[in-house]
């Protein structure tokens, strides 16, 4: 579970002050599907990366797995991450130099797993984004939607509470974006994998089962279809 | 897995890794060559020095240098003890006078070097400096002559020359003697005033039986101040001096430490360049690459694997470049060794009084390289220390946020 309390977040942009998130107060089970939706400029990427420990909060608390990632030093910090989250950003997700299977593998070889895990492990998960036949490609032999879904694979590798995917359908085209959109509601039914991510797009909010509308750095609305 | 990461980074962008790469081939190759032409001057200059009459080390009778009279000259049996000695491997004894040398109607005053052939053919090959005629040998002693001395007396060889001037302690020096070559010193200074003669001709002409004037001491090794320290421990100090060539050719010393000290400050322009150009790359790149390095600390990299990653980056592309520059420095070098530079105008003259030749041969001393190419390793891994300091202080937002 993430909780997340009171979260304020302002930047000191050189002398101006930009208030990008006012006093949030939100709660993220397992298993959710959720949408955190508004317009450009609104709050969710810095919200995005509060709950998932990249940023830390000027105000508020953050407990992740229980878990007050305010306690932990930076490295205890990017060790947290590999263990318990998996990120999905808009685009250059990937590492240039390595092919689709080791880029999947690569969280696992940072968490030190044995190699039949690994291989198991990757060749499952990108089964699961299909992309079995693509495994030897680098990312710059890929399409955008292609490299999305081995970035859904990769931060599934290293068996994360949550995935948190930043805006990862703005850079895509429609059918792309319906793909992607489809494994990730797949392997949050099959699999129970908890999916929390940004959007504008309303093809991808009608698409999701909790939607978290912010606004001005505040929350708006918030329902569960 | 992490040098897998740092060695396809490194064939990912060749255009980037060959802009780091050849500008340490670069560096190296110009370092390694302006030091290698340094040093190769200053050591053909020492060689010359061996090579020409005067040797490293010279024994002589206390105030001959002041005064160079044959009466200050002393016996050989005083410097026997000399040949014992670890480090030293000859000496070779000479008198050096002057007098009054005629020919028909023309006379001229030269200078006259009395030698041990054998020893001056082993150790100064004096023998390869005969130009025409021949070297002394059992049947044939005489004189050889300077290329300028038979031009302005107007010689040629078997001619007689007769002596005449002051021998040892006041006596009257004469004599008689036919000429059997015809050397070529290299400088005509040299040429135009020195008469050579087996020492046993000059002894008898000045009258200074079983004495010298100098001992050229010769030396197993180049380290001179070793010698020279050797020489004054085992002789009599009261009645000797012993000289360097430093103290003998102060003028060469000079001219051979404002060269070392000019050559000191290029090389430290050319470094603080070599530093500079490659900060700039390193700057460049690590720029390029912030988003990468955010987006690998982002999902769960530790920074020092990061690092890692990095380090072994630049380690790979300083090796490659450091021997890649040695490769490209090695025949240039080689070229101007074997074709050395023809030193031409001021410097040309300077050298040349000294009875120098005026070339420059590079120093094929394989030491310049490597202190040079391993300077340049150093300051290659120093510089990247920026790119450490920036990634252990990136913050991955910032660097994803472009
Ligand atoms: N690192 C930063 N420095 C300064 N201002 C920032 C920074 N990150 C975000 N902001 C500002 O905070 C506000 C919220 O930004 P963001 O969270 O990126 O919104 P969204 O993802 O909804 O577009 C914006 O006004 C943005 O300009
Ligand atoms: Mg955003």
């Amino acid at each position: 579970m993430i909780q997340a309390s009171n979260i304020h977040k302002t930047y000191n942009d050189g002398k101006v002050k930009v208030h990008a998130l006012r006093g949030i107060d939100v709660e993220i089970k397992e298993g959710e599907f959720t949408a955190i939706v508004g317009p450009s400029g609104s709050g969710k990427t810095t919200l995005l990366n509060i709950v998932g420990g990249l940023d830390t909060p000027t105000l508020g608390e953050v407990h992740i797995s229980d878990t007050n990632i305010a306690q932990l030093s930076e490295n205890e910090l990017i060790d947290f991450r590999l263990n318990h989250i998996g990120f999905v950003f808009q685009s250059y997700n990937l590492i240039p130099v390595l092919t689709a299977k080791e880029n999947v593998e690569f969280l696992m070889l940072l968490q030190k797993r044995d190699e039949e895990e690994r291989n198991e492990r990757t060749t499952k998960l990108l089964k699961a984004v299909g992309l079995e036949d693509q495994i030897n490609k680098k990312p710059n032999e890929m399409s955008g939607g292609q490299q999305q879904r081995v970035a859904v694979a990769r931060a599934l590798a290293s068996k994360p509470d949550f995935v948190l995917a930043d805006e990862p359908t703005a850079n895509l085209d429609s059918k792309s974006t319906a793909n992607l959109l489809d494994i990730m509601l797949r392997l949050n039914e099959e699999e129970n994998i908890t999916f929390v991510f940004s959007t504008h797009d309303q093809r991808v909010i009608d698409r999701a089962k909790r939607v978290i509308t912010v606004e001005d750095g505040k929350i708006l609305s918030d329902e569960t279809r | 897995m992490l040098l897998k990461l740092a060695w396809r980074n490194i064939f990912r962008n060749k255009r980037r890794s060959l802009i780091t790469v050849s500008s340490i081939i670069f560096a190296v190759l110009f370092a390694v060559f302006m030091r290698s032409l340094q040093y190769g001057a200053y050591g053909n200059m020492l060689k010359n020095i061996v090579s020409s009459y005067m040797g490293y080390v010279q024994i002589h009778s206390k105030g001959f240098w002041e005064e160079k009279t044959l009466d200050n000259s002393f016996s050989l049996s005083e410097i026997e003890q000399l040949k014992k000695q670890e480090g030293i491997s000859y000496l070779s004894p000479r008198i050096e006078g002057f007098a009054l040398v005629s020919f028909s109607e023309t006379s001229k005053p030269v200078a006259i070097l009395g030698v041990d052939p054998a020893l001056e053919k082993e150790h100064i090959k004096l023998d390869q400096k005969v130009v025409e005629g021949n070297y002394f040998s059992d049947t044939k002693k005489g004189l050889l002559i300077g290329k300028g001395v038979k031009e302005i007396m107007k010689l040629s060889i078997g001619d007689t020359l007769v002596f005449l001037g002051q021998g040892y302690q006041g006596s009257m020096a004469s004599g008689a003697y036919p000429i059997v070559g015809v050397i070529d010193l290299k400088t005509p200074e040299l040429n135009k005033r020195t008469v050579v003669m087996t020492l046993e001709q000059a002894q008898e002409l000045f009258a200074l039986p079983d004495r010298v004037t100098t001992a050229v001491v010769g030396l197993y090794h180049d380290d001179w101040q070793d010698a020279q320290q050797e020489t004054v421990a085992a002789i009599d100090t009261n009645m000797l001096e012993v000289m360097n060539w430093q103290e003998m050719l102060p003028e060469l010393r000079q001219l051979i430490s404002i060269d070392r000290a000019g050559g000191t400050f290029v090389l430290l322009i050319l470094y603080s360049i070599i530093t500079f150009s490659l900060f700039g790359t390193v700057l460049m790149l690590t720029e390029e690459r912030s988003f990468e390095y955010g987006v690998l600390i982002a999902i769960g990299m530790e920074k020092n694997k990061v690092i890692i990653v990095a380090v072994l980056e630049t380690i790979i592309m300083a090796i490659a470049g450091v021997v890649a520059g040695l490769f490209v420095a090695f025949p240039f070098v080689l070229y101007f060794n074997i074709n050395p530079i023809n030193l031409s105008g001021q410097m040309q003259e300077v050298v040349e009084r000294f009875g120098f030749e005026a070339l420059i041969p590079t120093s094929l001393d394989p030491s310049i390289a490597t202190t040079h190419a391993g300077i340049i390793f150093v300051i290659v891994l120093v510089v990247n220390i920026y790119t450490l300091q920036k990634i252990k202080n990136l913050n991955p937002i910032k660097a994803m946020r472009k």
